[in-house]
């Protein structure tokens, strides 16, 4: 009698306790702070540009920061909310410390946790300067809009929110980005860019069973190495010869996230978002930070295969099926040598997109094309046209197979079968359309 | 930037990403190559780099300083176009006209490099758009310049 005393005791205070942690609201360094007086727009402004808000925080033809994009979930489509100033509709009753749990712990300010879909593991990394500069951006150089938050498409019981805080426990890191001695100051800039406001993990590190990044920052080597989402994939950013960034110096980085192109290649796909909206607009500094941090991350040779070396084309060679699609649906861009044409028409000969493991960004670039790259108020004059209703599913398997194994491209064959499943997925008139672009 | 287009030097100022087909019509007035599609899909465009056919509408020009560009007005000054030219005639090819210079590059750039096609190879390399519908003819004309 004792003993089951004691146990519904226990069972009680563990309870009562679990019940406190998944609904508490947490503390933060700015409780009780008063709102502060209005900042210079640039500052707050610049820290948006590195967290890219408005990539998820705004639809296509929406206004600004109201939120409302549908973001796709194995549960069911939530979408994003109204982040302006707006009192009724969005969060213009927040307080700094409100404002300040939703970003870095993914706690709103009655208590209920943000799915991880806001990634508020990365930008847990973030320093208190730069949260009270996005608050002071938030709330007073965002036009307030009234627009309602739309509620998620996920049923009962699985839209209970509180388990969330046990995710939160078992995969996010508490704490703002410490520098690192082994780094110098662009390098620790670089990190902090990388693992905090640019989350660049949310992309291209793999997540693992219950949907989190695997690794938050280098000290694993599975962190940036490359992940599938929503139909593209997110190349290795680490030094990776063939798959990753190994054959780029920290220049060509540089020069790819501030002019969206070098002679390896041209933003695409998620990425081309990220470009538009997001890093372009990055200080000289930032951008050589960030392109220090990434060229440390050491590449894995087991994953990565033989290193990739130009081959030219036998001209004897019999001509296959791919290659006729080739000579006529895509040399007459990217050359018949698949070298492009300077850092205008991305070569195709050594690029990390297709000698990736997953040919999915070859794919879906074929059927859909490339989406409107951006440059400093300038589109660009060079785009790649979608060939989905000009090609069959087995012409795409075959030209893609010939590209991911010609000019020293070694990647595995494309089936029919991949082609299909990614045209159902990415065709806007079927009912059950992927996420075209993860946001 | 330093174009050599039909034997002759150009100096043009302008943009490295201007497609070529901009510079020919609008800067240097040859406008005898055509805008068709703007998307390398028709080859109306299409102009000799090198004797290769390439669609001037999306080479940007950075990409082909120092090469040797061939267009449709010096086309009867090479020995493959000057047959090519009179098989045309004799075959009454045109209709409308308006994609013919473009065949007309293709056809050259084909016998260059293969100077006796099979029928595979016109197929192959006739890939051009015609919404004349002169398929027909222009192989015809392709056969006749083919034999010497």
């Amino acid at each position: 009698m004792k003993r089951l005393g004691l146990f519904v005791a226990v069972v009680a205070v563990v309870g009562a306790g679990s019940a406190w942690f998944a609904i508490y609201v947490p503390r933060s360094p700015f409780d009780g702070e008063a709102r502060p007086a209005p900042g210079p727009l640039e500052r707050g402004e610049y820290v948006a540009r590195l967290s890219d808000c408005v990539a998820c925080h705004t639809t296509e033809r929406g206004k600004p920061f109201a939120g409302g994009l549908a973001m796709g979930t194995p549960l069911g489509a939530i979408y994003t909310t109204n982040i302006t100033p707006d009192k009724q509709t969005g969060i213009g009753n927040y307080t700094l410390a409100d404002f300040d749990n939703a970003v870095r712990r993914g706690v709103r300010a009655d208590g209920a946790r943000l799915y991880p879909a806001m990634p508020h593991p990365s930008y847990a990394k973030m320093s208190d300067d730069d949260i009270r500069a996005l608050y002071d951006y938030v709330m007073n150089h965002v036009q307030p809009v009234s627009q309602p938050n739309r509620p998620a498409d996920i049923a009962w019981p699985l839209n209970m929110r509180w388990p969330l805080a046990f995710w939160n426990a078992a995969f996010t890191e508490p704490g703002t980005y410490q520098a690192k001695m082994a780094g110098d100051d662009l390098w620790n800039r670089g990190a902090y860019l990388v693992q905090g406001p640019g989350h660049c993990g949310s992309c291209h590190t793999p997540r693992g069973l219950a949907i989190q990044e695997v690794a938050l920052d280098e000290r694993d080597p599975r962190y940036l190495s490359g992940a599938l989402l929503d139909g593209w994939y997110a190349p290795s950013l680490r030094n990776d010869h063939n798959t990753g960034l190994g054959r780029w110096t920290e220049d060509d980085i540089v020069t790819y996230l501030k002019d969206g192109r070098n002679q390896h290649g041209v933003v695409f796909g998620s990425m081309m978002e990220a470009f538009n909206n997001s890093t372009q607009y990055m200080s000289d500094t930032d951008l050589k930070g960030i392109a220090r941090y990434l060229k440390s991350l050491p590449g894995d040779r087991t994953r990565d295969g033989e290193p990739w070396q130009y081959q030219p084309v036998a001209a004897a060679a019999p001509r296959s099926a791919g290659q006729a699609i080739y000579a006529s649906q895509c040399a007459t861009c990217h050359g018949a040598d698949g070298r492009g044409r300077a850092e205008w028409i991305a070569p195709l000969a050594g690029a990390s997109s297709l000698l990736a493991p997953d040919p999915a960004s070859a794919i879906n670039i074929t059927l859909n094309g490339a989406g409107r790259v951006v440059a400093d108020g300038v589109t660009d004059a060079y785009r790649m046209p979608s060939l989905r209703s000009k090609l069959s599913d087995q012409q795409i398997a075959e030209v893609l197979t010939y590209v991911r194994a010609t000019w020293g491209n070694h990647a595995a064959p494309v089936t029919e079968q991949a082609v299909k499943a990614l045209r159902a997925h990415t065709d806007p008139a079927s009912p059950d359309p992927i996420i075209l672009q993860m946001r | 930037m330093q174009l050599t287009i039909n034997g002759q030097s150009h100096q043009v100022e302008i943009e490295p990403d201007t497609p070529l087909l901009w510079v020919l019509r609008d800067t240097l007035g040859l406008t005898g190559t055509k805008y068709g599609c703007g998307l390398a899909q028709c080859g109306a465009c299409t102009v000799l780099i090198d004797g290769q056919a390439t669609r001037a509408c999306v080479t940007p020009i950075e990409s082909v300083a120092g090469t040797e560009i061939v267009t449709i007005e010096a086309i009867t000054g090479d020995a493959e176009g000057r047959r090519v030219v009179e098989a045309w005639v004799d075959h009454q090819v045109p209709q409308c006209g308006y994609c013919q210079s473009g065949q007309v590059m293709a056809a050259t750039a084909l016998l260059k490099q293969t100077p006796q096609p099979t029928e595979e190879d016109i197929a192959a390399a006739m890939i051009n758009l015609c919404r004349c519908g002169t398929y027909n003819a222009i192989a015809s004309a392709v056969r006749q310049a083919a034999k010497v």
